[in-house]
C-alpha cells in the first residue's frame, strides 16, 4: 500500500514539475494538490511501520518546487503580446492583394445599393414621403 | 424566429471598429490566457464599389510562441449595407501547420470559387482550386459572426431558433442559433445587459454538447457587442472576454 502511493506521489508530483515549466503552469496545482495528498498518505504509513522516508522527501520537494514555481508565474507574468510584426505585414500584404481581386469582379456581382452616391439620393428622395406618412 | 431579412440594413457594424478579446483555456476553475483575438472593422474602396472589410485576427500571448504559435487572420468583404460576402480569406499558422483558404463568391450562380492553399511535408505550398455550389444566403464564418451581431434580437422571444448556412473547408454546414433571454454580467466594459445566445452545430461533432454549453453574449444594445463567449471543447472549456472595444457604430 505504502508503495503505492509513493509511486502515485512521484507520477503526481513529476506531472507538477512538467507542467510548471510550461505556459500551462496554472493547472500544475492539480497534480501538486494530488501529489500532496499521495505524499502524505505514504508519510503516515511509514511513520507507523517505522519504514524509511526518502522517497517521501523527494515527492515533497518536487511538489514545492513547482509551486513555488507556479504561484511565481501567476503574479508576475502577465500576458504581454508576442511579436505580431509578421502578422500586420500580412494583414497589409492580404488587404492590396484583395483589392485586385475584388476590382475583377464583375460589377453585376455587387450591389448597387454600395455606391454611396446612390445611397445619398435614395435617402433624400425618401424624406418627403416620410413627411407626408408623419402628417397623417 | 429571430427576424434577419435578406435584404436588412446594417444597424450595428460601423466602420472603424476594433474589438479586442482574450482567448482562455479553463480546467476545473483554473483559467489561463492563451491568445488574443481582435475584430476590427475597415473600409476598402474599388473603383466600382466600397465595401465593408471585416478582419479577425488571433495571436498567441508571448509565452505560449515556443509552445504552439498561432498567427491567424480572417477576413471578409461584404456589403456595408446588407453584410452579403464577396471575398473571404483564411489564412492560418498554427505551430507547424500553414493553411490559406480563399472564397471568391458568386451570388448570381450561387456557388463559391475556393482557392486552398497549404503546405507539404517538405515545406513547398501548393494550391488546390475547386468550384463550390451553395445555398442562397450561405455565408463565411467571419460575415456570419457579424450577421448574427445584426439580427433583430430585441423582437425575438426566449427559445426562438434560427438556422444559417455556412461554408467552412468547402463544406456547407448549418449553424443553429437559439435565444436563450437577457442576462446581466460583468466585463470589462462594465456591467452589461446581455443576451444570450445558444449556439450549435447541425450533424457536426464540433460545438455539439448540450444548448447551454457554447454560449454567445451580445450587449442588449444597439451595437450588439459580443463581450463574452464560451465553448466546450473535450477537456475543460474555452472562453473569450473582451478586454476592449472602441470605434463602435451607436
Amino acid at each position: 500500500m505504502r508503495q503505492l502511493f509513493i509511486v502515485l506521489g512521484i507520477i503526481a508530483a513529476v506531472l507538477a514539475l512538467v507542467l510548471a515549466v510550461t505556459p500551462l503552469s496554472q493547472i500544475a496545482f492539480l497534480p501538486a494538490l494530488a501529489a500532496l495528498i499521495f505524499g502524505g498518505i505514504a508519510l503516515y504509513i511509514s511513520k507507523q511501520k517505522q519504514l524509511p522516508k526518502k522517497s517521501v522527501q523527494l515527492i515533497f520537494l518536487m511538489t514545492l518546487i513547482s509551486l513555488v514555481l507556479t504561484t511565481y508565474k501567476a503574479v508576475f507574468n502577465s500576458a504581454e503580446m508576442g511579436n505580431t510584426e509578421e502578422l500586420e505585414l500580412k494583414e497589409e500584404a492580404s488587404v492590396e492583394d484583395s483589392k485586385h481581386i475584388l476590382e475583377e469582379l464583375e460589377i453585376e456581382d455587387m450591389d448597387i445599393e454600395f455606391d454611396e452616391s446612390n445611397l445619398d439620393t435614395t435617402t433624400t428622395e425618401e424624406l418627403p414621403d416620410l413627411e407626408g406618412l408623419l402628417d397623417k | 424566429m429571430l427576424s434577419s431579412a435578406q435584404f436588412a440594413q446594417n444597424t450595428s457594424i460601423g466602420i472603424g471598429e476594433k474589438l479586442v478579446f482574450t482567448a482562455s483555456y479553463n480546467m476545473s476553475g483554473l483559467m489561463t490566457d492563451i491568445a488574443q483575438v481582435t475584430m476590427e472593422t475597415g473600409q476598402v474602396k474599388t473603383s466600382k464599389a466600397t465595401l465593408l472589410h471585416l478582419k479577425c485576427t488571433a495571436a498567441t500571448y508571448a509565452k505560449w510562441d515556443n509552445f504552439f504559435k498561432i498567427r491567424d487572420l480572417y477576413e471578409s468583404y461584404v456589403s456595408p449595407t446588407s453584410l452579403t460576402p464577396y471575398l473571404y480569406k483564411r489564412d492560418i499558422s498554427e505551430g507547424n501547420y500553414y493553411k490559406f483558404m480563399q472564397y471568391t463568391y458568386s451570388h448570381k450562380t450561387n456557388s463559391v470559387k475556393s482557392l486552398m492553399r497549404k503546405k507539404n511535408s517538405k515545406g513547398q505550398t501548393y494550391d488546390k482550386i475547386a468550384t463550390v455550389k451553395i445555398n442562397g444566403g450561405t455565408k463565411d464564418i467571419v460575415a456570419t459572426i457579424y450577421h448574427i451581431r445584426n439580427l433583430d434580437i430585441h423582437k425575438a422571444a426566449q427559445g426562438d431558433t434560427q438556422s444559417f448556412k455556412v461554408i467552412f473547408d468547402n463544406e456547407e454546414m448549418v449553424i443553429n442559433v437559439k435565444y436563450v433571454g437577457k442576462e446581466t454580467i460583468t466585463t470589462a466594459l462594465g456591467k452589461k445587459e446581455c443576451y444570450k445566445l445558444a449556439l450549435s452545430l447541425k450533424n457536426k461533432n464540433v460545438l455539439k454538447g448540450g444548448s447551454n454549453d457554447n454560449l454567445l453574449y451580445l450587449t442588449a444594445d444597439a451595437n450588439k457587442v459580443p463581450v463574452y463567449a464560451k465553448f466546450k471543447i473535450p477537456v475543460g472549456n474555452g472562453e473569450l472576454k473582451i478586454k476592449s472595444a472602441t470605434g463602435l457604430k451607436n
